[in-house]
């Protein structure tokens, strides 16, 4: 493990028991990700992404194995622990934008600096640079509602950011949306990635987003296939 | 932030808040009239009861009450009345005789002879007539006649004395204003007590027990009649407030001690009274909990309903970094939020109501019947417990009923909840 490493995940394993029947959803998974990355986990609808971030972002518990998350190992950790680990290291885009329909566009973003305790000032100076950036300033005061899924998405990418967490994960980011809408997204994360240097993980099955990451590491039935484990596509 | 999140979350589900404002307000607004209701009852009642009767304080020879003996008198009355008089919460004072004695009237027509044709027993009650008046308005009760004097004729003997019988007391003797009886009984000194009197009044009580049992003659013919010169049995005390009574009772007391004297306040002598009073306020408490229950039951189930629909949002929360003492309190916060404002709109339309209870009351039919007096018509009063019990009520419930589906919502698991099927 170097200090370059964002995650390290060695033998991770998650199987589903709440139903009786087993689910093997994560079968023994290493897995390194290095700060500065924007890489894409593709695979099957029903291979195991959800299962892969949401055990690496600490979401959900594992059955076996370890991650080091910025050189903190989370699999140790208790829930609240977590809960502050995740608000400060982890910024998280969901599938269906989920931003919290009674706060404007400016108080979504703002939210996780509330939690974090940031000064008022600093708050406000970092959402409008922030919405500038994801191209969403105008809309600062509108409601999640009145915007449309790209641009709500684009608020979700700025939440995310806004807290300076060493990682963004991202599940299906683009499945709610068009291509074009889709595309012009992934234009935009990749241009803050360059620009800024935080690292993404984000899984797909969209070939729009795949021509678009760095880096794509493939899983199938829980393992992620192909030696070595990621693919250099660019 | 909490409380921004609190109120707009409180306002995106409008029907179901309207609703629940609606459940909220309503209990307030029918504990706030359930009180004020009672407490001006109680109030009525027992001042009725007591300003008609009894007095608030009475005091007594030690042991009177147990054993009303004719013997157990205050013996220098006059100057307990003016340690009474030096209280500044007792209003007046009226000092009472308490006898029995067999009354048999004249027949009519029978010339100087004594023909006696209905006769009757009764207790005799002699009261000083202008203290009487001032303390009970004994006047307002004669339906018949007039009220009794106080003139020099009657600490003659052999003077014909006055009297006023109870409305069923007359009936039974069938006796009239105007019309002689004489009165039979036995002095405290072993002596035979016996007299004419002139019937000066009938009265009417409300009570027909006591009407139907009960004659008065003025204190000082009692004190011949039965010589017991310069005594009295009772001194019923009418204090200025309802609620200062317990403190004066014990004033009393104090100030009277060493002189062989009681002093008991209407829970006391009007004991089966005060504990009627007591069943009903068990009774009204009872009520306000069903009110609470239902409401709590409503707000609950909006609680709930609330919490499956955000459950989603609960999961990003959590995702992203929320502690769960956050989502608790905001939850909690929400239920307080509308408790708050249904306590002010509760305490708008309860005072509306109030107002027009305390005005036109309410006409209990049947009537009520405490002790045999009763009331037809009831009346609210406005009182601090009008308020702030239905607050309370409110605000806690409020807090109760959103914890455990606050602490459901703060430990929402994130992974799950955020799956899309
Ligand atoms: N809570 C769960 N209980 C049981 N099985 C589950 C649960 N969540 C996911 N699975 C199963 O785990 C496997 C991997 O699912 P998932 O990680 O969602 O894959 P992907 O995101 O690649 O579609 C699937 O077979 C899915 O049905
Ligand atoms: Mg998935």
């Amino acid at each position: 493990m170097t200090d370059n490493d964002v995650i390290v995940a060695e033998g991770i394993v998650k199987t589903y028991d709440d139903s009786g029947v087993p689910v093997h959803a994560v079968r023994g998974i290493d897995y390194t990700l290095e700060k500065g990355e924007f890489t894409a986990i593709i695979g099957p609808s029903g291979s195991g992404k959800t299962t892969f971030l949401n055990v690496l972002a600490g979401l959900d518990t594992l059955t076996e194995g370890k991650v080091w998350l910025s050189g903190k190992l989370i699999s140790d950790m208790s829930g609240k622990e977590l809960s502050d680990f995740r608000r400060d290291h982890i910024g998280f885009i969901f599938q269906a934008y989920n931003l919290f329909p009674v706060l404007t566009v400016e108080e979504n973003v703002e939210y996780v600096m509330l939690l974090q305790g940031v000064p008022p000032i600093e708050r406000h100076d970092r959402v409008m640079n922030i919405l500038e950036k994801v191209g969403i300033a105008e809309y600062a005061n509108r409601l999640p509602m009145q915007l449309s899924g790209g641009q709500q998405q684009r608020v979700a990418v700025a939440r995310a950011m806004v807290s300076r967490p060493s990682l963004v994960i991202a599940d299906e980011p683009t499945a709610n949306l068009d291509s074009n809408t889709s595309g012009s997204l992934l234009d935009m994360m990749r241009r803050l990635n360059e620009d800024t240097g935080m690292t993404f993980l984000f899984s797909t099955h969209d070939e729009i987003v795949m021509r678009r990451a760095r880096k794509i590491v493939v899983i199938r039935d829980g393992k992620i296939d192909g030696k070595p484990s990621s693919e250099e596509i660019q | 932030m909490l409380l921004k999140l609190a109120w707009r979350n409180v306002f995106r589900q409008r029907r179901r808040t309207i609703l629940t404002l609606l459940t909220m307000t309503g209990g307030f607004f029918l504990s706030s009239l359930s009180i004020g209701w009672m407490d001006g009852s109680y109030s009525s009642i027992i001042m009725f009861f007591t300003n008609n009767r009894t007095g608030q304080i009475q005091v007594h020879h030690e042991g009177y009450l147990e054993d009303p003996s004719i013997y157990s008198t205050i013996s220098d009355y006059q100057m307990v009345g003016a340690f009474l008089d030096s209280i500044p919460g007792v209003r007046v004072w009226a000092p009472r005789i308490y006898s029995g004695a067999l009354l048999a009237v004249r027949s009519p027509g029978a010339g100087s002879g004594n023909v006696f044709s209905n006769s009757a027993a009764a207790s005799v009650i002699g009261i000083d007539p202008a203290m009487e008046e001032a303390a009970t308005d004994f006047s307002d009760r004669i339906v018949l006649g007039e009220m009794l004097t106080a003139s020099a004729a009657d600490t003659s003997y052999a003077a014909t004395g006055q009297i006023i019988l109870g409305k069923e007391l007359s009936i039974i003797l069938e006796a009239s204003v105007g019309d002689s009886l004489v009165m039979l009984s036995q002095a405290a000194d072993g002596s035979s007590a016996d007299r004419m009197y002139v019937i000066r009044g009938i009265i009417s009580t409300g009570n027909a027990d006591i009407d139907r049992n009960t004659c008065y003659i003025t204190l000082s013919d009692a004190q011949i009649l039965f010589a017991l010169q310069g005594k009295v049995h009772e001194i019923a005390v009418m204090t200025r407030s309802l609620g200062a009574v317990d403190v004066l009772t014990g004033d009393i007391s104090t100030g009277l001690s060493g002189r062989d004297l009681e002093t008991d306040s209407w829970k006391t002598f009007a004991v089966e009274f005060y504990n009627g009073m007591k069943a009903d306020e068990a009774q009204l408490k009872v009520t306000i909990f069903i009110i609470v229950l239902v409401a709590a039951m409503g707000v609950l189930n909006t609680i709930l309903m609330m919490v499956l629909e955000r459950r989603r949002e609960f999961g990003v929360m959590k995702a992203i970094g929320t502690r769960p003492g956050f989502i608790v309190r905001m939850i909690v916060l929400e239920a307080n939020i509308m408790g708050i404002i249904s306590v002010i709109a509760g305490s708008i339309i309860s005072t509306a109501g109030l107002l027009f209870l305390s005005k036109h009351g309410l006409v209990m039919d049947p009537p009520l019947d405490y002790g045999g007096t009763v009331f037809r018509e009831m009346i609210a009063s406005i009182t601090p417990e009008c308020y702030w019990i239905p607050a309370v009520c409110v605000i806690i419930t409020a807090s109760t009923v959103s914890f455990l589906p606050a602490l459901k919502a703060a430990h929402t698991k994130a992974a799950k909840t955020l799956r899309t099927v």
